[in-house]
């Protein structure tokens, strides 16, 4: 599914290159659970990023379902992160004018789906993630934990193949990270293909492989 | 998805209150303002056009051009046989009508014991069919048949009657010396404030003509009727020089044999007098003929105040567009994640354009709702009867709807092209920073204060010129003296009375009188006449023989009127200084000298005037016009309209009872009309006074806008640097520290602003300042104080969110981040 061959990127300071990733090789299949983690500034949100065409990288190759991501324009790699990556982050970046059930059905407006099948999909993520009560309270109104289940229901509203997730957990408590942790496990059981970035070893090992980050290189997998 | 931007944007602006509110009142003053002068722009290029003739119809002006220089003008006042010729000599002339504005006021007695002062104009009895004025009661067709009819407009009647069912009706109105019975015989809808034609009550033309000035009626020497044609549709009459200049020649031959002796020629078969055609439509935005029913404008002056008002919203959009950037501020992670989701640049664009356009078209809604609160207030600035009405003016609604678009769009694009133009990845980082920071917005607010202190500066000079022209000494003492109107009187039979039972009081310092008093709505009498071969013309006041000292002129050679000279009745003349060096004549040799080829057209006897003295110049006319030659005379034949009573200073209540008691029983007819002379000779800036109204209205406004606009941005950059404040404080900065820091960028832009609009305030004032042949030196203290206090008010406006920023506790806003 994802295949990338040697990327790096880097900025200049003071004239020299200074590596933020350092000839990155990684195959991610259909399917994988794949755990990022690393010490602080070892390059794991920018390479979750790079994945997730929002980034861009200086040097090397990057395949999605065999299609030349380094080759494209800004708008094609667009056109193809909408339909298939759905992001989750840490700061749930929901938007605040809109309701939970408009912030879910954002992704659906965006990618011309109709008016009655956008209600359909969205009264059945919000029976599945229970939180049809919630549906017409602003963000603001809710708890983290909350907050995030609506990232995660926006994230998957458009049946997405690869959720990417940074630090899904990092301002939740306990408690409600396990409960998206959990989430995360059940939907890649469904077929969904997951990668996240996280600090926690505990989260890290609900992923079925790790990635250890470290200076922008990959030290060693798991 | 067009549904889902509106909601959004009514969302967002829902959530940002404060910032919404400024940008909304800014934008609504800004459009109500530019609509209101819109409005008046409107009103004057309409005028005429609502006659259904209006294309056929002419206003008829005699051009002269005999001096050939540029000060060419057309005179509009004319014989009264000459409409009645030029259908004879033109088949093209249908129809014409002869107006004879009212000058002074007639007394009309309406009942036994009630006699008012009304001003009567005369039109012929075609004039109904001419004009397209509207008969609320009565017949276009017959209404001024009769001689001794009247027609009066709905509110006269009113007034008058106190109903406007008045038909029928009978006054007297006071002809020479006796009272005549005149008919009503229709009321007219009141007249529209865009018509150029004015009046309240009309009597029938050829009245004048057959009655009260037959002396006039085949007299080509006779001036002061204006005169109206109906041509036939698709006429070249209008633009025949030719057959114009010898319509002229063929009336006016002995004019004609005149000019030609002191080398005025034709030229390609054109004469330098000859008579024009004026569309109706264009008589009142032409700037050559003056002395209409209602004044003309110079066109200049309404796009000089479209352009202010152009100005006004400009300012309003700049602040809408700051803003807008501004409260993007906390609106940059919704961008990102838009982006994210898969939301393309253009319909992001969409978005904000949405919301600029909701705002737009909010903020029109509520400036409509402002202009009806304005528009009373300034239908009195402006002298005009304006409505919003659509039904009047069609226009208004495409020119609204488009201004909605263009204020949306045009304050929409650039926020939306900036917005959209974020990186999803750097926004959710919150690497950006926007607001009030960069080269654009900083551009806007500097043109913004540029305008505004233009504005101010302007309307301090034009404040001070207008204060000049009050105050300075016009030559001679203006205060305390009472003018009272005896027009209509027997006045010189009673003016020796009215003297004789006042003088003696106590309260009273002296008594004169003259034919006219020198005031903004008086006329005044001008004569021509060749003196050694060259042209002249000279204003003359006819004075009863103390004037000079009741007034305060000062002599500088000569003696005054002596009672006990007979001949100063007949030939005896005071000039002033100008007419004495106009005339070539010196203080040593100007007693004795004699105004040959002078002669009083109204006099019997004609001798020529022998200067006794010299007056030193005083100003007579506005302070506009250079004072020009002038001279008093008691030539008998004249009569004293105006009575002068230099009162005592202090309280004038005792001795205008006197007065008043007096007067009652001199003339227990009729009532008496008096004014203070101080108070009439402002009426000479009435137009000014109005235009310098509007103007510092506007500059008020502009600056109001200007600081709505800093507020905002100075609460985004309070925004902004929460973080930086934060941590500052908590090394130690105080607040006043924290005040500079973020009034320095502010400031720094007004003063570069200062700099900007300093020289171009001074440019556009010096040029304005030119109209006026006394005036004002520009001095360099009004544009420090203007500066002063743009730069006071920015730091007032800042300072407020500034010091809020600076007290909030370090910890809470470090919390955040």
């Amino acid at each position: 599914m994802i295949e990338l061959k040697h990327i790096s990127k880097w900025v200049m300071i003071g004239g020299k290159p200074n590596f933020i990733l350092k000839d990155v090789n990684a195959t991610v299949n259909e399917g994988e659970f794949l755990s990022i983690m690393g010490p602080s500034g070892s390059g794991k949100s920018t390479l979750l990023n790079v994945i997730g065409m929002l980034d861009e990288f200086n040097e090397g190759e990057y395949r999605f379902f065999h299609e030349e991501v380094h080759r494209m324009k800004e708008k094609q790699r667009s056109n193809l992160y909408k339909q298939y990556i759905g992001f989750v982050f840490q700061a749930y970046h929901l938007i605040d004018e809109l309701t939970v059930y408009e912030n879910i059905e954002t992704p659906l407006i965006y990618q011309d789906v109709k008016s009655s099948e956008r209600k359909a999909m969205v009264a059945d993520i919000l029976d599945r993630f229970n939180i049809v009560g919630k549906k017409d309270l602003f963000p603001t109104q809710l708890s983290g934990g909350q907050q995030q289940l609506v990232g995660i229901a926006r994230a998957l509203i458009a049946r997405p193949k690869l959720i990417l997730a940074d630090e899904p957990t990092g301002n939740l408590n306990s408690k409600q990270g396990e409960e998206i942790m959990n989430l995360f496990k059940q939907l890649n059981d469904e077929g969904v293909t997951i990668i996240q970035v996280t600090h926690s070893e505990k989260n890290a090992g609900y992923g079925k492989r790790i990635i250890h980050l470290l200076d922008g290189r990959i030290e060693r997998e798991e | 998805m067009i549904k889902h931007y509106f909601k959004i944007a009514i969302r967002s602006i829902a959530r940002q209150k404060i910032l919404s509110g400024i940008n909304v009142l800014g934008l609504s003053i800004g459009i109500a303002c530019f609509s209101l002068f819109l409005l008046f722009a409107v009103n004057e290029f309409n005028f005429d056009r609502f006659h259904k003739d209006a294309k056929n119809i002419y206003q008829v002006y005699l051009w002269n051009d005999a001096y050939g220089d540029n000060e060419a003008e057309g005179r509009i006042h004319h014989p009264m046989p000459l409409a009645a010729a030029m259908k004879q000599d033109f088949p093209e002339v249908m129809d014409y009508t002869r107006f004879r504005n009212a000058w002074s006021e007639n007394f009309v007695r309406i009942a036994s014991n009630d006699v008012r002062r009304v001003k009567i104009s005369y039109a012929d009895p075609h004039f109904f069919n001419i004009f397209s004025f509207k008969l609320k009661y009565g017949n276009a067709a017959t209404a001024l048949n009769d001689l001794y009819s009247l027609v009066i407009t709905k509110t006269k009647a009113n007034e008058l009657f106190g109903s406007d069912n008045v038909i029928g009706r009978t006054v007297q109105v006071k002809m020479e010396e006796e009272f005549i019975p005149f008919t009503i015989t229709a009321v007219t809808e009141n007249i529209p404030s865009n018509s150029s034609i004015n009046f309240d009550v009309l009597g029938n033309f050829e009245y004048l003509e057959k009655v009260s000035e037959r002396k006039s009626a085949l007299n080509w020497h006779r001036f002061g009727f204006l005169t109206y044609v109906k041509l036939q549709q698709g006429s070249g009459l209008p633009n025949d020089a030719a057959k114009l200049s010898n319509f002229f020649a063929k009336h006016h031959p002995d004019q004609v044999t005149e000019l030609k002796k002191s080398g005025v020629n034709w030229k390609n078969g054109v004469f330098v007098y000859r008579y024009g055609l004026l569309p109706i439509e264009k008589v009142h935005t032409n700037t050559f003929t003056q002395g209409g029913p209602v004044p003309n404008i110079d066109p200049k002056i309404i796009w000089i105040l479209l352009s202010i008002a152009a100005g006004v919203l400009l300012i309003a959009c700049i602040n809408f567009t700051t803003l807008s950037i501004g409260r993007s501020a906390g609106r940059a992670k919704e961008i990102g994640v838009r982006k994210v989701m898969g939301s393309e640049r253009r319909q992001l664009v969409a978005q904000f354009i949405a919301e600029a356009l909701v705002m737009s078209l909010l903020s029109s809604i509520i400036s409509v709702l402002l202009m009806q609160l304005i528009l009373p207030w300034f239908n009195q600035l402006s002298g005009r009867d304006l409505h919003f009405s659509v039904a009047q003016f069609p226009e208004l609604i495409w020119m609204l709807a488009g201004l909605v678009l263009l204020v949306g769009i045009l304050a929409g694009a650039y926020p939306a092209m900036v917005l959209s133009g974020f990186r999803p990845i750097e926004v959710l980082k919150s690497k950006i920073r926007v607001g009030g920071s960069n080269f654009f917005t900083k551009s806007l607010v500097t043109v913004q204060f540029s305008l505004s202190v233009i504005l101010i500066i302007c309307t301090i000079i034009i404040m001070q010129q207008k204060q000049y022209m009050t105050d300075k000494n016009p030559g001679y003492n203006k205060e305390n003296i009472l003018v009272v109107d005896a027009e209509e009187t027997k006045s010189k039979q009673i003016f020796p009375l009215f003297k004789q039972a006042l003088e003696q009081r106590s309260d009273i310092e002296g008594i004169t009188s003259a034919e006219l008093s020198f005031s903004g709505n008086m006329g005044w009498s001008q004569s021509g006449f060749d003196y050694n071969g060259k042209h002249k013309s000279v204003f003359e006041y006819f004075v009863d023989n103390n004037f000079i000292n009741v007034l305060g002129m000062q002599m500088v050679t000569g003696r005054q009127f002596d009672p006990t000279i007979a001949s100063d009745t007949i030939k005896s003349v005071v000039i002033n200084e100008t007419m004495m060096k106009e005339f070539g004549w010196t203080m040593q040799n100007v007693i004795g000298q004699k105004l040959t080829g002078y002669y009083d057209d109204s006099s019997m006897f004609a001798k020529t005037p022998e200067v006794i003295g010299v007056v030193r110049d005083f100003n007579f006319m506005s302070m506009k016009e250079k004072i020009s030659p002038q001279m008093f005379h008691q030539f008998a034949s004249y009569a004293p309209f105006k009575f002068f009573v230099r009162l005592k200073p202090g309280n004038p209540s005792s001795a205008i009872a006197g007065i008043q008691k007096t007067w009652s029983s001199l003339v227990p007819s009729l009532p008496l009309k008096y004014s203070f002379m101080d108070e009439d000779l402002t009426l000479f800036y009435k137009d000014e006074q109005k235009m310098n109204s509007i103007i510092a209205f506007a500059g008020g406004i502009s600056i109001f806008l200007a600081c709505l606009g800093l507020f905002g941005l100075a609460a985004l950059a309070a925004v902004n640097k929460t973080k930086e404040i934060g941590i500052r404080k908590i090394l130690g900065a105080s607040v006043s520290g924290i005040i500079g820091l973020l009034s320095k960028d502010f400031l720094k832009l007004v003063v570069i602003a200062f700099v900007i609009a300093a020289p171009l305030a001074w440019f556009v004032m010096h040029q304005w300042l030119q109209d006026y042949a006394y005036r004002i030196n520009i001095s360099w203290w009004v544009f420090v104080a203007a500066g002063a206090s743009a730069l006071a008010i920015a730091l007032f406006t800042i300072s407020m969110q500034a010091i809020k920023a600076a007290v909030t506790n370090p910890v809470k806003s470090l919390r955040t981040e």
